[in-house]
């Protein structure tokens, strides 16, 4: 006979007392918020599906391309010299995580996380098709293998394998692009091993965690399910039951009974396997499922809806509800200020560089033309046009010369250049080491880059000296 | 739906009491162990496999070393190859070819123009520029093509010059090119 454990606060329903699995098989649910979940989850499937298909510019809208050490976002391209921006989006992520979870719970684990969106939306629905509903799977499971369960066990991990498959092989294709991996396809494994060992892991994990490790991953292993509960306070928006309004739990014809009729619905329907009129818990991840489930008995037994809700622990209790407390108004000066700073430094970012590096060799020369230093200039452009550099060397001394900049330097998209730039100071204006400066007005996008180098020479003193020995007589006396 | 309260779900309890509290005494669920089991056998593997048996694995110093002696290997051989057709009757074919010259002008323009002036005179606007003049007969430290090559590659004998090695920068085939466009600019 199936059996369900019954839920408690004292230990998870998914693990029996001997440490073995209890699947858990939630029940189908209707309603707004069922609905709007699939709505929503179809969404993010569909964002997740196909951004590497859409072209922006000459790349794919998202695509991080690992071999070239180029990441394009939405027309947009960074190099591996941009990465130091991830801080400020991982932690802005992390923020916007903590604020939302402020505010409203584990809304990001029921709505929007991946995992979620996979199981619930993509393999869950998969296991309704072939093996029906919730006490038809139980059925299953406990029934002895014979041809009809063998068939249905075939398919479905079939299905799952196929699914996993592709779902790896997107993955992949935001750091190789899709024509590349189509071309790889066609090719052994052996010649793209790497490729395809991530791949091959990918369906792996994807298919181990949703054919069977599920809701373990949430309610045992996720870090950002272990912290949350240190992120809420009791002006959180949870889901949460009403107990004022429920309790006591009677049959609809009791006039002592409170509005919960104890069909354990709820129940039911949980993911995770939890009795939310327990309470919050950890293993919630904030689904909604019991809201449209309890909501659909409230209907039936002509009682208002929202005896399971959205709702505060303050609200659930009928004490004072408050949005703006400490913790929310530290989260948003913190989002504000991680906003801010990635706004500073996504405004000081360009899209080309110019820099200046001294050649090898000797620092300085000396010879009839002065004292000269020599460098390498590099050029870059991130741009997805041909881009122009016009060049200007300032900070020299009256009288210094610069060549090898005069020319423009244009540089077709994901070019790179290397000039030489040579300095000369005739010795007698040399009056020491200073700085000099290359500014590159760069076109399309009107803006000047610059790169400061020293101009390093001897010290005007020995310089004296040198001058004064018989054998250097061709310099005119320096000035002190 | 059956909601069985049995035995099976009872809480398990510890006998063991401190200050009236008292600790769970629940099971783990068994796919955790199962990673620490993993660990445990993958333990007796990497010991037996790094410590006990005589295997000598490369460390990533010695992994470094050999990818690099590689890339040493590769150049040396492309330098060989290169040598090999190559000597001064073939440069001066070369320097008729413009699939050479042409790259090599590139090149020139970019790196040695600075020096040695856009028209090889090492002058611009009638000002000395650092480099010695190429577009003359006068050749510091070898007029032979294969001379003239090597010291792009290799830089000039006498560091206080300036003429730095070039090999860091221009693989041996594109200092192949720029001593071709040099040459294409002879006076003949």
């Amino acid at each position: 006979m199936p059996t369900t454990r019954k839920p408690n606060l004292e230990s998870v329903t998914s693990i029996n007392n001997d440490g073995s699995r209890n699947f858990i098989h939630p029940a189908d649910t209707k309603g707004k918020f069922t609905l709007g979940r699939r709505v929503f989850g179809a969404l993010l499937l569909a964002v997740y599906i196909l951004l590497p298909w859409i072209p922006i510019g000459d790349y794919p809208a998202v695509f991080l391309d690992l071999a070239e050490r180029r990441f394009h976002f939405f027309g947009l391209t960074f190099l591996s010299e941009d990465l130091w921006l991830g801080f400020f989006l991982l932690t802005g992520l992390g923020f916007s995580l903590f604020y939302v979870t402020a505010l409203f719970g584990r809304l990001w684990c029921g709505w929007a996380c991946p995992y979620t969106v996979f199981l619930e939306q993509v393999y869950r629905r998969i296991e309704r098709l072939i093996d029906g509903d919730a006490s038809e799977r139980r059925k299953l499971d406990q029934a002895p293998w014979n041809g009809s369960k063998t068939a249905k066990r075939v398919v479905k991990h079939g299905i799952y394998l196929l699914i996993s498959l592709i779902l790896a092989h997107i993955f992949v294709s935001y750091f190789v692009s899709i024509p590349r991996l189509y071309q790889y396809m066609q090719h052994s494994p052996v010649e793209n091993a790497k490729v395809f060992g991530v791949m091959a892991f990918l369906t792996g994990a994807l298919y181990f965690c949703f054919s069977w490790f599920r809701e373990q991953f949430c309610i045992i292993m996720c870090p950002y399910g272990r912290i949350q509960s240190a992120l809420t306070d009791d002006d959180t928006v949870i889901i949460g039951y009403d107990e004022k309004r429920g309790e006591p739990r009677g049959k609809k014809s009791d006039p002592n009974a409170g509005d919960c009729i104890n069909c354990s619905r709820c129940v039911q329907v949980c993911p995770t396997g939890i009795d939310i009129r327990n309470g919050l818990q950890l293993e919630c991840i904030g689904c909604s499922a019991c809201i449209d489930a309890c909501n659909t008995i409230m209907e039936k037994t002509g009682r208002d809806r929202g005896l399971i809700r959205y709702d505060s622990f303050n609200g659930l209790n009928r004490l004072k509800k408050r949005i703006m407390r400490p913790r929310v108004v530290l989260y948003t000066g913190l989002l504000l200020l991680g906003v801010f700073a990635l706004l500073a430094s996504l405004r000081g970012l360009h899209s080309s560089k110019v820099e200046i590096i001294r050649m090898t060799g000797q620092p300085y020369y000396i010879d009839e033309g002065g004292i000269r230093n020599q460098f390498r200039v590099q050029f870059v452009t991130k741009q997805n046009e041909p881009t122009h550099f016009a060049l200007n060397v300032t900070g020299l001394p009256e009288g210094a010369r610069a060549v090898g900049m005069d020319e423009e330097v244009i540089l077709q998209p994901g070019q790179e250049a290397t000039k030489t730039l040579i300095i000369q100071v005739p010795t007698e204006i040399y009056s020491g080491e200073f700085n000099l400066t290359l500014e590159a007005a760069v076109t399309p996008g009107d803006y000047t880059l610059s790169s400061t180098v020293d101009f390093v020479g001897p010290s005007t003193y020995t310089l004296n000296k040198g001058n004064q020995s018989p054998t250097k007589t061709e310099t005119p006396s320096p000035q002190p | 739906m059956n909601e069985i309260d049995s035995n099976n779900d009872s809480i398990v309890l510890r006998e063991h009491v401190f200050d009236g509290i008292q600790e769970y005494d629940q099971k783990l669920p068994n796919w955790w162990l199962f990673t620490l089991y993993i660990t445990i056998a993958w333990f007796v593997i990497a010991w037996v496999a790094y410590y006990q048996l005589p295997l000598n694995y490369p460390d990533d110093f010695e992994k470094l070393e050999a990818q690099i002696s590689i890339i040493d290997q590769k150049k040396a051989d492309e330098l060989e190859k290169l040598m090999a057709d190559l000597d001064n009757e073939a440069f001066a074919n070369l320097s008729h070819d413009p699939t050479y010259t042409d790259p090599g002008k590139a090149i020139y323009e970019a790196k040695c123009a600075a020096c040695h002036g856009l028209d090889l005179s090492s002058k611009l606007n009638g000002i000395q520029l650092p480099g010695v003049p190429l577009n003359d007969t006068e050749w510091k430290y070898g007029s032979q093509p294969l001379e003239i090559w090597k010291t792009v590659r290799d830089g000039s004998p006498d560091i206080t010059k300036g003429m730095i090695p070039w090999k860091t920068q221009l693989t041996g085939a594109e200092i192949v090119q720029v001593v071709s466009y040099v040459l294409s600019k002879q006076p003949q």
